[in-house]
């Protein structure tokens, strides 16, 4: 039998209490907690903050380039681009 | 024969470890299987979107599992543990003022961390989860090309760690009071996980409102062509495949503590029992789903799932051929009712989920009350009845619809629900990603259905349906419109 780890120093409570910064219901326990749940509500108020501002700029860019690319068409960016569909016309005598 | 008697308690020891090894075994590997679940969903709706929303769709169903982990680890698994009576127990101070099962489920009890006495509470915790994240994506289809994806990752996280669970507390427990009271049988979760996350979803879906450009001013649908239908088709077969996994994590297993298969409210069954009826399900969905759309493949698919579906809460008592012809009539039910919800309802539902999870679920539960009535279940053995299902049918519409209208209707007061109309009519991975998905590919004219079944492309009609909704043309101020007007 591989017998390597100390056993007869270390009983399954102590390895245990030692996996998880102390036994269930403990102070480091509660500690884990807490932090967890920080973390995991500030990304969600996280995620609300970052994606409204990601979309406010977008629609804005949009509305300030008086038209849009035609749905589903060429996006905005670096590459072949296409006329406006939509917005006051650019073209002098229209 | 003493030397014999004396090693038997060490002989005990090592049998009732090797079966606690075993039921964690099962388990773990049912979650790896059910992973394939969520996998396909991704690929089924990515595929069912157009291709300027590839991304933030996929990016719905990978977030779902950054979100709901952590909040039902934090607060779903407690839910399930301690509210089997409705509420939580009179002077309930906490988990672990509780013996059994409520204490184990605190996040700072033994049971939820590494602990080497306990071989099972973590896998049964891991199985949960992953239904979790399933009803998460049940919703996660119907909602997209216009939800915000911090909207849909709020939602998703009050349906997977709170909303489905609290149901699953009451119903799908061995002693929650749908069932001790009352019998209510829901063996692989028709209603508990799908029905309800169809719920929810439909409340969602009445306030974010449908995509630019799905009806026409007479309130007739037209149809978006989803970039990718093979890849939408291979999702849902990644879905069937994750469901083996589902279905045999709904069961119970420990000799040592119970002779052989139990279904989670503890009354026996076996693992045949269950793949006979998943497999025969499937086979009848297919065929109901194929008959009642004319041989359209999305439906057809997605009558096999509904089948399923509506098999599913009698599936540890069904005969094979009773499974077969019942989820053919699930599969018919899904089509009629979805184009019902398209059509008549004109709720804009992407992937059919509402008819597929949500209507399929509660015909499910309700005809167990019909084919299954008389069967004990849960740990006072009240026998199933059409009663007890009906019962089930009424707690859990409302405390899975009004969650998800109440939360979405604040989400939307707040401006927080929907991208801008501007940001859906260009597409959203522009605004979420600054990105084409499909660089190499040379971009096409999108297209789009109409109710008469002709396809035209689809820019002049999204625009013309972006001017009627918002009263001007994308990026031309209300007061210029009337002026070129």
């Amino acid at each position: 039998m591989i017998d390597s780890f100390p056993f007869d120093e270390w009983n399954l409570e102590e390895i245990s209490a030692f996996w998880t910064f102390g036994p269930g219901g403990s102070t480091g326990t509660y500690v884990m907690t807490v932090l967890g749940i920080v973390l995991m509500v500030g990304s969600i108020i996280g995620w609300v903050w970052l994606e409204n501002k990601k979309l406010s700029a977008q629609a804005a860019l949009l509305r300030a380039a008086g038209g849009m690319p035609a749905p589903g068409g060429v996006p905005p960016g670096p590459g072949p681009s296409q006329p406006p569909l939509a917005g006051p016309s650019t073209h002098p005598g229209e | 024969m003493a030397s014999l008697l004396a090693q038997a308690p060490a002989v005990e020891d090592q049998l009732s470890l090797d079966s606690a090894i075993l039921a964690e075994q099962f388990y773990f590997w049912t979650v790896v299987v059910m992973w394939l679940i969520h996998v396909g969903f991704m690929a089924y709706e990515g595929g069912a979107s157009r291709r300027k929303n590839v991304m933030s769709t996929a990016m719905k169903n990978i977030l779902t599992i950054a979100v709901v982990t952590p909040s039902f680890y934090y607060f779903g698994w407690y839910i399930y543990g301690c509210f089997q009576h409705g509420g939580p127990a009179e002077g309930h101070a906490g988990p672990a003022e509780f013996e059994g099962f409520c204490g184990a489920t605190a996040p700072w009890s033994d049971a939820m961390g590494p602990n080497l006495q306990d071989h099972i509470s973590a896998v049964f915790f891991l199985a949960f989860l992953l239904f979790s994240w399933t009803t998460g994506s049940i919703m996660s289809g119907a909602v997209i090309e216009r939800i915000r994806l911090s909207a849909y990752l709020i939602l998703t996280t009050l349906l997977g760690s709170a909303v489905w669970i609290m149901d699953a507390a009451w119903g799908w427990s061995s002693g929650g009071w749908l069932v001790t009271n009352y019998g209510f049988h829901d063996a692989i979760a028709s209603l508990v996980v799908h029905g309800v996350a169809g719920a929810f979803a439909f409340g969602v879906l009445l306030n974010l409102g449908p995509r630019i450009g799905k009806y026409d001013r007479e309130g007739r649908a037209r149809t978006f062509r989803g970039h990718n239908t093979h890849l939408t088709l291979m999702g849902l077969l990644l879905i069937f495949t994750g469901f083996y996994g589902f279905y045999a994590a709904c069961l119970v297993i420990q000799s040592t503590i119970q002779p052989g298969w139990l279904n989670i409210y503890l009354s026996p069954t076996t693992l045949g029992a269950i793949a006979f009826v998943i497999t025969m399900g499937w086979a009848g969905g297919f065929t109901g789903g194929w008959f009642a759309s004319k041989g359209d493949p999305f439906w057809t698919l997605s009558g096999g799932l509904a089948g399923v579906i509506s098999v599913s809460a009698g599936a540890d008592v069904y005969h094979p051929s009773l499974a077969y012809i019942l989820a053919a009539s699930g599969g018919m039910v899904a089509v009629w009712s979805g184009l019902w919800i398209e059509r008549k309802l004109r709720v804009d539902d992407a992937v059919g989920a509402v008819a597929v999870h949500g209507v399929c679920g509660f015909y499910g539960v309700f005809l167990v009350g019909i084919f299954a009535g008389g069967f004990p279940t849960g740990i006072n053995n009240v026998e199933s009845s059409f009663g007890g299902q009906l019962m089930g049918m009424l707690a859990f519409f409302p405390l899975a619809f009004l969650p998800g209208f109440i939360v979405s209707w604040l989400l939307k007061k707040a401006n927080l629900l929907r991208v801008p109309p501007e940001v859906e009519l260009e597409g959203l991975d522009m605004a979420e990603f600054q990105a084409d998905f499909f660089p190499e590919f040379e971009r096409v004219p999108e297209t789009i259905v109409l109710p008469t079944g002709e396809e035209v492309e689809s820019a002049p009609v999204l625009l013309e349906a972006f001017a009627d909704a918002n009263g001007h043309r994308p990026g031309v101020a209300v007061g210029e419109e009337r002026r070129l007007r």
